[in-house]
């Protein structure tokens, strides 16, 4: 042993004279640092997607219905109630938030004698954390999800304009298993859908690769899969919880990944035709797409179904409404040939009221269902709309759908913001048209498709927002026509309603054009129903308003589709044929279970 | 090799039974030594463990891939973060995932702080073991100040849950390089004290010198690594052996000693701290302040990882820590497989060092092995 | 010469060497039958450097009706390790055992004997509890037992837990008509 050894511990008998570490006084209060992970806190901007409770791998997070809150599409009325007993602060629940509303506070004390306490609903139930504005929050450039969307290859719009040729060119496998990756598999979607498809199953399917167990869901609640996949309205999207931090799944479009990649002719082994017969008729007035679901599924209940159809080919709007670089012939066929090869009877060229008649139906049938559409275009009620220069968008539509030239010359102009005046816009520029789009209200205020309203202006169309159409003249020459029209201003609605547009009449313009477009609406034609029929049936605004399972007042009568709803797209009027053919069975006196 | 244990004739009143633990038997968790002594001379002894048993490779077994993420740095309490970075490492070895550069920097900062952090909560178990509960109260109050540190990056102090498959979950905070330089500085003050008091210390090297002499040709045999085998005049160390994140790019010694007993391996370990605070100024100097610190995941919710097989090891304070595990293409781990030092170190060579040693000495001896119950046990 | 193919030939001749996978420039990993297993893992030990046992564990391929034990050497020299797999009949897993090579070895032995069933005979203590005190149920480690149901059946839950799913949450409220399974009467 060294004196060195013997002395070197007293050398720290310095530090007797510097300042200590500890302190002097207990700590009364030691906030968390801004980042701790504390007690949980949870915003407004919850739509209870339940994604927290999917990744919590402790099993700490309920979904529970909050008291006060309700739920509406996009948010379920559920909100995360969190076990204290276990949960372990990871914050995976933070990180994985679709909205960005869970956050934990710095606050990490807390002391009450209710165990109970310790199972709370974050963010409603008053925490004394709730005001904290420290505390875990998400980095910015740190995600366990995927944000942007897989992009679809489509053609430019210098190819698209040249010809009718599909302009999305659906998902590759790998960009579809990529896109439904991203998919949370909330649920949240399937209350908006307007036939509550199963969504996060098929998309599902499409991650596994699994196109049979694919179209058996897609078939569940819609026989218009390769349709709906490349038209659909996509209400769904709309409410997608990824669509909170960056693009929505491309629902839709992994739709048309399922049905693309299984063959017509694999369609009846996979989804099975076993249907029998169990002697009792339906007949169905139009063979759109409210008329063909019903079709399909009564026929699956074992119904014989007759349609009527008054055109030469099944499909109505979407058939001569929707043009073929949207919706492919073929693949609109692809939909219909499947129903109609369960044995669904199709007459065409039959229009009720003139070969055959509503009563004869009646009498047949023990049940109809009608789903007549909206096919007579609304007049612009303006003064000289007679003109032989102003077409109709639905005619000029389906002129271009029947191989007829529509005549719309060099220079036209289309009326209206909805997607028959998008349709009718480029289908005119596919015509070689140069073509103006005067909508009365903001873009917007469109009812159209953004991708319509973004497409139909990439191929050149030009869109003139808030421009009312004043009057039609006579031009120079007869093949012309000259359209009056003037500038609008936005006025806040008194009432609470959206902005209405006020004509500016010293902003007037005016401009000759080889014809006018106008597609401002369309209503329905049901005068082959007879008057007394008619006053037991409710109507508003020349619709028709069903009750409970489509039925009307005339009980054997079932309505459905455009002609029976505000919503008017193709998903709606599937889902009406859907729900009608679930009615009929009940109302025969089967059960629910269609 | 395995030894068989003596008989011994309990009736005999020579032997007396002596149960070390399972309350901690020195700062080194709970586990038991079932100790057989004649007077104070320990004759046989026995390693139970089992206390701290919670199951975490089965658990993992039955969690996603993000799921396991959270639960791993419970292995082993005083080094989650060597837990976060293996699990993190064998995920992106078998999905090809790989972290961005400013994530390794900011993963070798967080390894390297928490070595230290575990080295003083080590140096004042060493120093109580042997009677200088001083020693013990001043390192862990610097190891605060680091845990501190990692509350402010992390968002907690000991389950960090920072390194994360794919990088690490946040930026460091602003500020940070110059409350760590502090940190940094006062741990080094620290340790200038301690090596005046402890390492110098009479009564210490009287006790340590000499005690549970590791001899070189054990070290393979007992599986023995770490700053054990370093003290045996081993150079090895996987830092540079099979280098990991940026320890390619870092200057560091690998320490080494040669009498390979208790004061040796304190010794070494000590001066690793010193090396340790060399890399970690240099992480601080070099760690990028710019770009990602997280590559680009799937989404995480429904993982699959490709069917496959790996291991991947680290150097821990204790030794090599490793992960090894088998995947089956599902979103489902097929076996994980949690290698941890202490497993030979507080069983085996334990139970071969404790012979001839006395009761006294037991546990500064575990302690001079640096052993964990947890990583056992898993 | 990479070291699988460098393994395989020189101790391809005498040993059934099988599945070798090279996972990465310094781990290979490969198969060798039951019967021949210590033999070779003696000569890699003596003859070919790799003189450390990381570890020794086994996976449970159930669908399959076997274990593979792993048993994970490194040659310090070359810093290379292999991982040497042993495929065992899960009915009846039995395996030589190598605790007179390593000494950590009779652990890991006792450890697979518990968690796994599976018997090293020779093996010191290997019958003795290492983790489980007072355990009555099979093997845990094995894929067949159910941690959770486990769990359910031994332990009281919390009182006033219960989960909605959203999507049939908002089915319920929203539009419980409009499905397949509809309640009667909503006529």
């Amino acid at each position: 042993m060294s004196l060195k050894d013997l002395i070197s511990p007293f050398y720290v008998w310095q530090r007797a004279f510097e300042k200590p570490y500890t302190q002097k006084r207990p700590i009364e209060d030691r906030p968390g640092a801004p980042r701790y992970r504390g007690f949980h806190m949870n915003s407004e901007d919850c739509i209870g997607c339940g994604t927290c409770e999917s990744i919590c791998q402790n099993r700490a997070i309920d979904m529970v219905p909050v008291e006060g809150l309700e739920q509406r599409p996009g948010d379920s009325g559920l909100r995360p109630r969190f076990d204290y007993g276990r949960c372990c602060w990871c914050a995976l629940c933070v990180d994985i938030c679709t909205t960005r509303s869970l956050h934990l506070s710095n606050h990490y004390a807390w002391v009450t004698e209710d165990p109970d306490a310790f199972h709370f609903t974050a963010g409603t139930d008053p925490m004394p954390w709730n005001e904290n504005s420290l505390g875990y929050r998400r980095d910015d450039d740190y995600h366990l999800l995927v944000h942007d969307r897989i992009e679809m290859e489509m053609l430019g719009p210098d190819e698209s304009v040249r010809g009718f040729d599909e302009v999305m060119k659906g998902y590759t496998e790998e960009q579809a298993v990529l896109e439904a990756d991203r998919c949370v598999e909330c649920g949240i979607c399937v209350a908006t859908c307007p036939a509550h498809m199963s969504v996060p199953d098929y998309i599902r399917s499409v991650r596994k690769r699994d196109y049979e167990t694919g179209l058996r869901l897609l078939y569940e609640t819609n026989p218009f899969s390769s349709t709906c996949g490349r038209i659909c309205t996509h209400r769904c999207e709309t409410v997608c919880v990824m669509g909170y931090q960056g693009d929505p799944i491309a629902i839709r479009f992994l739709k048309r990944a399922i049905v693309d990649r299984v063959p017509a002719e694999r369609y009846r082994e996979i989804l099975g035709d076993d249907v029998s017969d169990n002697g009792r008729t339906v007949g169905v007035i139009g063979a759109g797409p409210g008329g063909m679901s019903a079709a399909y599924y009564l026929r699956r209940l074992g119904y014989g179904v007759t349609v009527y159809e008054a055109q030469a080919r099944a499909g109505g709007m979407l058939r001569y409404g929707v043009p073929s670089y949207r919706l492919p012939d073929d693949q609109l066929d692809k939909d219909i040939d499947y129903i109609r090869s369960l044995g669904v009877e199709v007459r065409f060229n039959t229009l009720v009221g003139r070969d055959v008649t509503f009563q004869s139906l009646l009498d047949t049938h023990d049940a109809v269902f009608l789903a007549v559409g909206l096919n007579q275009p609304s007049a612009l009620r303006i003064n000289g709309e007679e003109h032989p220069r102003v077409l109709s968008g639905l005619k000029v539509l389906d002129d271009v759908a029947n191989g007829l030239d529509p005549g719309i010359g060099r220079k036209v102009a289309v009326i209206g913001g909805g997607n028959v005046a998008m349709d009718a816009a480029r289908v005119s520029r596919r015509m070689g048209a140069e073509v103006t789009v005067l909508y009365r209200r903001r873009i917007e205020d469109m009812p159209a498709d953004p991708d319509e309203i973004h497409e139909s202006q990439a191929e050149g169309c030009t869109l003139v927002a808030q421009a009312i159409p004043v009057e039609i003249k006579p031009a120079a020459s007869e093949a012309q026509v000259t359209i009056v029209w003037g500038e609008a201003e936005m006025v806040a609605d008194d009432k609470g309603g959206r902005p209405r547009p006020v004509l500016q009449e010293d902003r007037m313009h005016e401009e000759t054009y080889d014809c006018v477009i106008a597609a401002i609406g369309q209503g329905g034609q049901i005068d082959f129903i007879p008057s007394d029929y008619r006053e037991q049936i409710e109507f508003k605004w020349n619709k028709f308003v069903p009750g409970d399972y489509q039925q009307t007042g005339l009980a054997k009568l079932f309505v459905g589709g455009d002609i029976a709803n505000s919503r008017a797209d193709a998903i709606s009027a599937i889902e009406d044929g859907h729900h009608a053919a679930r009615g009929i069975h009940r109302f025969l006196g089967g059960s629910a279970d269609a | 090799m395995f030894e068989p244990t003596p008989q011994v004739d309990l009736s005999s009143g020579k032997y007396l039974k002596l149960w070390q633990g399972p309350q901690h038997p020195g700062i080194t968790g709970n586990m038991a030594l079932e100790l057989t002594t004649m007077g104070d001379e320990i004759v046989d002894c026995k390693t139970h463990v089992g206390y701290l048993h919670r199951g975490f490779e089965k658990l993992m077994e039955r969690r996603t891939f993000i799921q396991n993420f959270p639960i791993v740095c419970r292995i082993a309490v005083p080094e989650p973060t060597f837990n976060e970075y293996l699990y993190a490492a064998v995920v992106e070895e078998l999905t090809g995932i790989e972290s961005p550069e400013r994530a390794e920097w900011i993963r070798t900062l967080n390894l390297e702080l928490m070595r230290l952090a575990s080295y003083l909560m080590w140096l004042g178990g060493i120093g109580a073991a042997f009677g200088q509960g001083t020693v013990y109260q001043w390192t862990v109050t610097h190891r605060d100040y680091i845990l501190d540190l990692f509350e402010e990056m992390t968002g907690a102090r000991v389950y960090h849950m920072y390194i994360v498959p794919g990088g690490v979950r946040g930026r460091l905070p602003e500020g940070f390089e110059e409350r760590c330089n502090d940190v940094l500085n006062r741990v080094e003050k620290l340790l200038f004290d301690v090596e005046k008091v402890l390492f110098n210390n009479f009564v210490f090297k009287k006790r340590t010198k000499g005690l549970g002499v590791i001899a070189p040709e054990m070290v393979d045999q007992y599986g023995i690594t770490g700053p054990n085998q370093r003290a045996a005049g081993f150079v090895r160390d996987l830092r540079r052996d099979a280098p990991y994140l940026v320890y390619d790019q870092l200057e560091f010694d690998v320490i080494t000693a040669t009498e390979s007993d208790a004061y040796a391996r304190s010794w070494v370990r000590y001066q690793e701290m010193h090396q340790g605070i060399r890399m970690l100024r240099q992480c601080l100097e070099r760690t990028p302040r710019e770009g990602p610190f997280q590559a680009r995941m799937p989404n995480v919710l429904h993982w699959e990882v490709p069917a496959g097989e790996t291991y991947v090891k680290a150097e821990c304070t204790r030794g090599e820590y490793g992960y090894y595990m088998v995947t089956d293409g599902s979103e489902y781990v097929r076996r994980v497989h949690v290698r941890g030092p202490s497993y030979t170190h507080a069983i085996a060579l334990m139970e071969k060092l404790a012979v001839g040693t006395n009761i006294a000495d037991t546990a500064g001896l575990m302690v001079s092995l640096h052993t964990y119950p947890p990583e056992i046990e898993r | 010469m990479s070291t699988a193919t460098d393994l395989l030939e020189r101790f391809g001749t005498n040993y059934r060497i099988s599945e070798v996978n090279e996972q990465k420039a310094d781990l290979t990993f490969f198969k060798v039958p039951k019967d021949q297993a210590v033999r070779l893992l003696r000569e890699l030990r003596d003859d070919a450097g790799y003189t450390h046992l990381a570890f020794l564990t086994n996976i449970d391929y159930i669908e399959r009706g076997i274990f593979t034990l792993n048993y994970m050497l490194h040659n310090y020299d070359t810093r290379h390790t292999l991982g040497m797999h042993v495929d065992l009949d899960r009915d009846n897993a039995e395996m030589e055992s190598i605790h007179n090579m390593w000494a950590q070895a009779a652990t890991y032995q006792r450890e697979l004997r518990e968690m796994y069933g599976i018997r090293f005979p020779g093996s010191p203590r290997l019958d003795d509890d290492f983790c489980l005190e007072g355990w009555d149920q099979i093997p845990p480690m094995r894929k067949e037992f159910d941690t959770a149901a486990f769990s359910l059946a031994r332990f009281y839950s919390r009182d006033g837990r219960g989960t909605e799913d959203p999507r049939e949450h908002m089915k319920q409220q929203l539009y419980p008509t409009h499905t397949d399974d509809a309640p009667e009467g909503g006529n």
